[in-house]
């Protein structure tokens, strides 16, 4: 990959910023093409690695993720409640807290919290095996790293943050009915009986459509970082850093075209 | 249970040490020139990028619950205004301030620490609190409620962008504060202060005990960016509750 040149003029950054985000950009497509194609291949799977993966991304994380979606559950009962408390109508409560949690902020919470403890993770898993040598170890012994470590973590992502996403969501709802009573002072069943006349089911599912492209998303971002961490320790901790970063802005952007081409 | 213990008891005893040296800054504002410019002008395009999608989608999904339960779409400007200001605006640029900010810091003392740089400063009589935690701190403070100011701006440009273009709804009606009370300013401006002082503090930390090469740094790294994105939405939630039954 070809370094823009080096100018510290302001269009000369203008250029650069978007010079790096396109090869960023060009660089995951490649990663994702090379993940499908070996996808195709199924003689390239490896399932021993797909289970220890699978453990460690899903759960690893679920304790994070169970009490973030619990509290994100309980601010958003806590927001409505300040219109709520405006306008007097109580039985409100359940539809808008509920419609918040199961179409846009528990995926997209729960979304950067696993990218923040899976990608992370990934990523400085994966950056510690380059600059030690041992991805291109595994090139020499003749396996394929695509196939053999890259895919594991990206079918992993999908299935458990799509698990973790359920399961969240059921926790924010639970957080809701109890920041509900102890803090708005309204009866649960108030805000129970909202969610259920409301029917939430077409938002419970495209959630949970949003969190398999997150949790896909995540995992191309910080298998691309992880794969092309230079020098050491501060690249590692640099390729963390732009992971996080990148997993973020690609939570935000997919999330707007899902919930766009869903309704 | 202990570990837990030591993971909540180290970060407060950080703040302390750091507040307790914060009349050292004086001597130091040109290093919290520099951290301000890391933090907050480095994360502008981020930030924008980052908001201006959340704004697109409050709105889009507003009018289109709205359309569902009412028949007019003149309170969804008002209150997207508002939730943005209280709600969206101040946690989720800290969420974001968490993810870049705090990653950076943890990779840096991070880095700094496994390569005995932070042993050299302790050598040498100098405190790495001092240099380290302390511009940043203030720093990050400051750039939170700038940041909080641009994020919600840029959201709520995207936003009328979308409410009137794709909804059809008058500009006029659209940008109104009439769901924003001042109460709404100041909660999110305490929250503001509250979780830029966070952020570093459990960068910092993280980054701090961080041991063993490159993979101590990437694990250093990863819990800052949890712990920071963890402690936001728990105070938040703290905040929001206690904003609530005071009446704020």
């Amino acid at each position: 990959m070809s370094k823009p040149v080096e100018t510290d003029s302001f269009l000369g950054n203008f250029g650069r910023t978007f010079i790096t985000a396109f090869q960023t950009v060009g660089a995951m497509t490649l990663l994702q093409l090379r993940i499908f194609r070996s996808l195709l291949a199924i003689k390239n799977f490896d399932y021993d690695e797909s289970v220890t993966q699978l453990f460690k991304v899903g759960v690893r994380s679920l304790p994070v993720v169970v009490a973030t979606a619990t509290f994100v559950g309980a601010l958003m009962v806590i927001a409505s409640g300040n219109f709520v408390r405006a306008t007097g109508a109580t039985t409100l409560i359940g539809w808008a807290a509920g419609t918040a949690v199961f179409s846009e902020v528990g995926p997209v919470l729960i979304g950067l919290m696993f990218s923040g403890r899976v990608g992370a993770n990934n990523t400085a898993e994966l950056g510690t095996m380059v600059v030690t040598n041992q991805v291109d170890a595994l090139r020499v012994l003749g396996i394929d790293p695509i196939g053999y470590l890259i895919v594991p973590r990206f079918i992993a992502m999908i299935v458990m943050l799509f698990l973790l996403t359920a399961i969240g969501d059921l926790f924010a709802l639970a957080g809701g009915s109890v920041a509900c009573r102890a803090v708005l002072g309204i009866d649960m069943r108030i805000y129970w009986q909202g969610i259920l006349d409301s029917n939430l089911l077409s938002e419970f599912i495209m959630g949970l459509v949003k969190a398999i492209f997150f949790g896909g998303a995540v995992g191309i971002v910080s298998c691309h970082w992880g794969l092309q961490v230079t020098g050491g320790a501060r690249g590692v901790g640099r390729a963390v850093n732009d992971s996080v970063v990148t997993s973020a802005i690609a939570i935000f952007v997919v999330n707007f075209f899902v919930t766009v081409l869903w309704t | 249970m202990k570990r837990l213990w030591e993971t909540i008891r180290s970060p407060f005893q950080l703040l302390g040490r750091t507040i307790a040296l914060l009349p050292s800054a004086r001597k130091s504002h040109r290093k919290i020139l520099e951290s301000m410019y890391s933090i907050g002008n480095q994360s502008l395009v981020f930030i924008a990028l980052t908001l201006a999608f959340l704004g697109l989608i409050l709105v889009y999904q507003g009018a289109y619950q709205a359309l569902k339960v009412l028949p007019d779409l003149t309170p969804v400007g008002p209150v997207f205004i508002g939730t943005m200001v209280r709600v969206f605006g101040p946690t989720i640029v800290a969420l974001m301030l968490a993810t870049r900010v705090g990653a950076g810091i943890a990779a840096e003392t991070g880095s700094m620490t496994v390569t005995d740089q932070i042993e050299a400063m302790k050598v040498t009589n100098a405190d790495p609190v001092e240099y380290l935690v302390v511009p940043r701190f203030i720093a990050s403070i400051i750039m939170m409620i700038v940041l909080w100011v641009f994020g919600v701006l840029v959201a709520v440009a995207a936003g009328t962008l979308i409410g009137t273009l794709r909804f059809g709804i008058q500009l006029r009606t659209f940008l109104s504060l009439s769901g924003t009370t001042m109460s709404d300013v100041w909660v999110a401006l305490f929250k503001c202060v509250i979780f830029g002082a966070a952020i570093p503090i459990l960068a910092a930390d993280s980054g701090f005990k961080a041991t063993g090469g490159s993979e101590g740094v990437g694990w250093a790294t990863t819990k800052a960016v949890v712990h920071s994105l963890f402690t936001v939405i728990l105070l938040d939630f703290l905040i929001s509750s206690i904003a609530y039954r005071f009446g704020w």
